[in-house]
């Protein structure tokens, strides 16, 4: 390596979202001497065509990852019927008796509507 | 109690995993194999793209009006973009050896690091630059789409990305063919000259049937792998089954008078290209090889004073 550009260059995480709304998003990383040209470099590399409402860049070596051994512990035994409601899906049963529908996650999602004036 | 695993029960749970269709991450363990085979395919893929803006560059002054000069422009710019990204995916995966993206650019111009034979031709006329984005990006399309679930994340979603813009690629030098092939008797002769120019290259792009035309070929390791599922030879075939037709439909010829289709053998037939030849040239022996390897050099030697103005910028403050 060239003494003369040896750490130069670091290396950068890019994150973007589509819309004001959208949740941001990792996209892929690039190499630049600085946080400013990270920034352009992202728009320039990643952005060219698709819509973009915000750039984050983050040096590389700011992330704390987890290692390969410390994702092993991420899957979940299947024993959590309890925390979903998987669980409880015995209640429909029951309100039938009671002649009222379930309340059930599309239901109640549904309820976020404008108002009906 | 805790037993560190051997290499060899890494090697088989590294083997179970890519079975299983899981993606493996720069960070993790992988055989020294793999990792070398997929410092060549993506560090040789990832210099094509930067070398292969070269010739297209060479049009950019000479576009014959202002939409087109705008659409090579834009192609030229995503092909270094494509380099960006791939020489990223190698760098994460030459770290761990002490390299950096220097390196890189080190091994090609010393010749270690070659890049794809096509770049190394003339693209003496206007039908060269639109036959360049219709047929060998339509190559490049058929050999990349091939990887897209390579085992090698950060390899495969790279290609997603690339294979996104090399479909905008391919229309914009289909556009150019078309126009000149419905236009006047000498703009027709022009995409005719290109296309004999460039069908040898073009079967070439593919690489070798097998390893007995170079002596050496890394299909068997990377279909172990799970990097690529077709052969070289699939590859080609898959090929002339998309732009045989199409070609010929325009009143284009090919110059390859076996060429035909076998009902029976159910496979294309076709004169072989010189394998010796593809040697030479991939050696950095091709017509314009030494010519763009010097570009590429200027360019780096001219753009050092930004490099310096970059790296103290709080001296200026």
């Amino acid at each position: 390596m060239n003494s003369k550009t040896a750490g130069f260059f670091q290396e950068y995480e890019v994150f973007s979202k589509r819309t004001a709304a959208s949740p941001m998003q990792y996209q892929f990383s690039l190499l630049a001497p600085n946080e400013e040209m990270a920034l352009i470099l992202a728009q320039e590399n990643f952005m060219r065509r698709e819509p973009v409402a915000d750039i984050w860049v983050m040096k590389q070596s700011a992330i704390k990852k987890m290692t390969p051994d410390e994702r092993q512990s991420l899957p979940r035994l299947d024993n959590k019927d309890y925390r979903n409601t998987k669980g409880y899906g015995y209640l429909k049963k029951k309100w039938r008796k009671y002649e009222q529908e379930m309340l059930d996650e599309k239901e109640i999602f549904s309820w976020g509507g404008e108002s009906k004036k | 109690m805790i037993r560190l695993e051997t290499d060899e029960e890494k090697h088989i749970n590294f083997m179970e995993r890519i079975y299983a269709g899981e993606k493996i991450e720069a960070d993790d363990w992988m055989p020294d194999e793999y990792r070398n085979v997929l410092i060549k395919l993506i560090s040789m893929h990832g210099i094509s793209e930067i070398m292969g803006a070269l010739p297209e560059k060479e049009w950019v002054p000479k576009a014959p009006t202002l939409k087109r000069k705008l659409g090579i422009m834009a192609k030229v710019q995503d092909e270094m973009g494509h380099g960006q990204l791939l020489l990223r995916v190698t760098e994460d995966l030459i770290k761990p050896l002490g390299k950096t993206r220097e390196d890189i650019m080190e091994d090609l111009f010393n010749g270690k690091l070659k890049f794809h034979n096509v770049f190394h031709m003339e693209a003496p006329t206007w039908g060269d630059a639109g036959l360049i984005g219709w047929l060998i990006d339509g190559a490049a399309i058929i050999t990349q789409t091939n990887m897209l679930n390579a085992s090698y994340g950060p390899y495969a979603r790279a290609l997603k990305r690339i294979c996104a813009e090399e479909v905008f690629h391919a229309q914009h030098g289909e556009a150019i063919i078309l126009a000149l092939a419905e236009g006047t008797d000498e703009q027709k002769r022009m995409v005719q000259q290109a296309v004999e120019r460039w069908w040898e290259p073009l079967l070439m792009f593919f690489g070798p049937g097998d390893a007995k035309a170079v002596g050496t070929s890394k299909q068997d390791i990377t279909a172990k792998y799970r990097i690529r599922s077709k052969s070289n030879e699939e590859l080609r075939q898959d090929f002339f089954t998309k732009y045989v037709p199409r070609i010929l439909s325009i009143g284009l010829t090919i110059p390859d008078p076996s060429m035909h289709y076998d009902q029976e053998q159910e496979k294309w037939i076709y004169q072989q290209p010189d394998w010796e030849k593809f040697k030479e040239i991939v050696r950095n022996k091709g017509p314009k090889s030494q010519e763009r390897l010097r570009l590429r050099k200027l360019s780096y030697e001219n753009n050092e004073w930004v490099r310096e103005a970059l790296a103290r910028p709080n001296d200026a403050r």
